[in-house]
């Protein structure tokens, strides 16, 4: 039995597949960014209305963001998938996708992110101290100047760590689009194992891509890390 | 005519009454200091006048203008204020800490507004730290930025609450140093300080208030030599004795 992991024909089969696995990971991290800039742009302008916002605008935002944190990514890109009626947008040829899938997946990933992503953008706007505000203010500056040239960017550079920690949880759940059958990393391990013959290079196939999902995580939070090292302002996270 | 003229004004938050009809006149030039126990209403006084705080009744005039008739953001354009714990922006080099203002307040390009900043850090005496963030400067440094960040807008008059009281006692005198050149360079201050050396040396008029209510105000001399109220006379003594 042991010899089913440890096959050389196996390994040899994933590293004569390895470009078809590079397109599967290049619609993984496209996946992740376009969800990511939409989750940012949704959820920074959330964040702000939690904060700022009042009575229906507020209250609209609050409960949006409860229901998309409480309901499975699953559920959350089958609905997007099915319930919604994004026309045949064609398909990306070289990807070897539907650009509705797509689509679809990112709304998914992007909306639910915005959602924790406000979250995070929020949290950092209340931690700025209120002299912040009133020292804008008591030189002049309206409110908006205020909030746009003093709370924002202190609050910006506070939520870092927490845009960090959403990075990681969107790049993983990329792979959710398995369930829809977008062809992002799982999906096409998948294709590669379920290929007559190949089941016993299942197990080979899947710790290759857990490996590339963690090269992806950790070289991009190490990166981000630096950029925060770089732009961070002397007692900025205080 | 005086520049600052408080009248019976009345403050309360819920059921506290916090100030119960103050009225005092600054004029151009004066330095008023306020002193009394904590809670007595000192800042909530001070912050009034550039109305963070709104009072409930009575009248405030600035250069005989009602204060609610003057847009806010231009009152407090004109009136500057220096915080007890700095409220400099943590995002801003002393530099940027000055600046801000000038060009959204005051419209100036980055270039005037660099340069202005400039000279006023220099007044303050740091030139030299223009470039350092909040964080890099000692908390004499960074009330001095606070004070240069005021100053910086051309303001008829500025509102100090408590500036040193945050300070350790060998940083305190570099910030009345700065104060007292801006008190001989015929600044108009309203300060709210327990420094009594700088209340019997600088203040024009000295001001106690307890409990929302002014007791004592007058010379700082006479306040401190030959108080009208044991009150006064009590809480003046204790404080020179502290210090
Ligand atoms: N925003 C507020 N809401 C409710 N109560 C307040 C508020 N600000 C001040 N107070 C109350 O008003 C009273 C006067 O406060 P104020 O800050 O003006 O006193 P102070 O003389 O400056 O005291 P300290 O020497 O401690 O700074 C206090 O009892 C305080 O609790
Ligand atoms: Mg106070």
């Amino acid at each position: 039995m042991e010899s089913v992991f440890l096959q050389a024909g196996d390994w040899a089969f994933i590293a004569s597949n390895g470009s078809y696995l590079l397109v599967g990971t290049i619609v993984t991290v496209l996946l992740t960014v376009t969800s990511l800039g939409l989750g940012f742009l949704a959820g920074f302008p959330a964040g702000a209305i939690e904060v700022y916002g009042s009575g229906r605008l507020e209250d609209i935002v609050s409960t949006v963001g409860v229901v998309l944190r409480g309901t499975p990514i699953v559920v959350l890109i089958f609905l997007f998938h099915f319930g919604l009626p994004i026309p045949d947008l064609g398909d990306i040829q070289w990807l070897d996708i539907q650009l509705s899938t797509f689509v679809a997946a990112t709304l998914a990933l992007g909306l639910r992110s915005a959602a924790y992503q406000g979250q995070v953008f929020r949290g950092a706007i209340q931690s700025i101290d209120e002299g912040q505000m009133e020292a804008a203010r008591s030189v002049g500056m309206t409110r908006l100047q205020a909030i746009r040239r003093v709370v924002f960017p202190q609050a910006l550079r506070r939520s870092v760590p927490g845009f960090q920690n959403e990075f990681t949880i969107v790049l993983k759940d990329t792979s959710v689009a398995f369930a829809i059958g977008l062809a992002e990393l799982l999906t096409r391990a998948e294709n590669l194992y379920l290929q007559p013959g190949r089941g016993t290079a299942a197990m080979e196939v899947i710790i290759t891509i857990s490996a590339i999902y963690f090269v992806l995580t950790f070289t991009t939070n190490r990166s981000l890390d630096r950029l925060e090292d770089v732009y961070a302002t002397p007692g900025g996270n205080e | 005519m005086s520049l600052l003229r408080v009248e019976n004004v009345d403050k309360s938050y819920g059921d506290e009454e916090v100030l119960h009809d103050v009225s005092f006149e600054m004029d151009r030039q004066d330095v008023e200091v306020i002193v009394g126990p904590s809670g007595s209403g000192k800042s909530t006084m001070l912050r009034c006048v550039n109305r963070l705080t709104e009072i409930d009744d009575g009248a405030i005039y600035l250069d005989d203008e009602e204060i609610h008739g003057i847009d806010e953001n231009d009152l407090r354009r004109r009136v500057g204020m220096v915080f007890q714990d700095f409220n400099l922006f943590a995002h801003r080099t002393a530099r940027g800490n000055v600046t801000l203002g000038l060009t959204e307040v005051l419209g100036l390009s980055k270039e005037e507004a660099q340069a202005k900043a400039d000279d006023y850090l220099g007044r303050v005496g740091l030139a030299e730290q223009a470039d350092s963030y909040p964080a890099e400067l000692s908390g004499g440094q960074k009330q001095r930025v606070g004070i240069a960040r005021a100053l910086a807008m051309d303001p008829e008059l500025i509102l100090f609450d408590e500036p040193t009281s945050a300070l350790d006692p060998e940083l305190i005198g570099e910030v009345l140093e700065v104060m007292r050149d801006l008190a001989e360079g015929g600044m108009t201050m309203l300060c709210v300080t327990h420094e009594m050396g700088f209340a019997r040396s600088a203040a024009s008029t000295l001001t106690f208030l307890d409990e929302g209510r002014i007791v004592e105000r007058g010379p700082p001399e006479q306040l401190f030599d030959t108080p009208e109220h044991d009150r006064t006379r009590q809480f003046l003594g204790e404080l020179t004795d502290l210090h």
